[in-house]
């Protein structure tokens, strides 16, 4: 909705098959686990890469529904 | 509106029917398999032109934040879940905020909020000059089946306080 009242997006996913249902207008992709879209706990690196990532894909994207894998990993570690 | 409501409505009626017992049993891949997505073929889309070091931003999240101080939970227990908005201050520190969202682990967000809102990363690259303004108020909103109140009443409201806020474009992240 927010693209239909001129505002571009850009979506974060971690599951390619509810993002082909929900079809965002732009996504990243990513490997980690539900509820960690931007890695693990206290890594600011990895979340301002990602971040970097996220503007990039704003610029660089011209299709509408286009989503790029992102390559970083982190395993969500088993609960105690 | 980027969903057929007429279409939806229906369908969505037939599927809280038919989904009730997999809820209240926690069989959640169940009912989502069957959910009535209802989308356009078309996606909607607005070109991104311009700078980020000269733009606004705002971020946006499903991950059922709310200010425990001030603000109520969100529903979690509801079948159709919580169609209602939390505004997030930007000023935000991780001791006010609060999960309410039954359907993912939200226990290492609570120690970093920045894994789904990653509003200290974007206020440091807002000093930094990589983008040009973030935003005072951001959004969360938490759980939701019954879409119908969320794109009539919910989301156009936070998109009429967005535009006045002059956003040039949002980051969303869904859990």
């Amino acid at each position: 909705m927010l693209e239909e009242e001129g505002i571009p997006t850009i979506s974060m996913g971690n599951e390619p098959d509810r993002m082909a249902r929900i079809k965002p207008p732009r996504a990243l992709v990513v490997k980690f686990a539900r509820g960690s879209m931007f890695g693990e706990p206290g890594n600011v690196g990895r979340q301002r890469r990602i971040l970097l990532d996220a503007l990039d894909a704003l610029r660089t994207m011209s299709e509408p529904g286009e989503i790029r894998k992102l390559p970083y990993q982190w395993k969500r570690p088993d609960p105690d | 509106m980027p969903i057929d409501l007429e279409t939806f409505k229906p369908a969505y009626e037939k599927w809280v029917e038919e989904s009730m017992p997999d809820f209240q049993a926690g069989k959640m891949a169940e009912i989502v398999k069957r959910y009535p997505f209802v989308m356009p073929d078309d996606i909607p889309w607005t070109p991104y032109t311009g700078n980020a070091s000269e733009q606004t931003f705002a971020l946006i999240t499903s991950g059922g934040l709310y200010l425990k101080d001030s603000q109520p939970a969100f529903d979690t227990v509801s079948i159709h879940g919580d169609p209602s908005i939390r505004e997030i201050p930007k000023s935000v520190r991780q001791e006010q905020i609060g999960i309410a969202h039954a359907q993912y682990d939200h226990s290492l967000a609570e120690q970093d909020i920045n894994i789904i809102f990653p509003i200290h990363r974007l206020i440091e690259l807002e000093q930094e000059g990589v983008i040009g303004k973030l935003i005072d108020t951001h959004y969360s909103y938490s759980y939701v089946n019954d879409v119908v109140p969320l794109v009539t009443e919910t989301v156009p409201q936070m998109i009429s306080r967005i535009k006045a806020d002059g956003v040039d474009a949002a980051l969303l992240v869904p859990v």
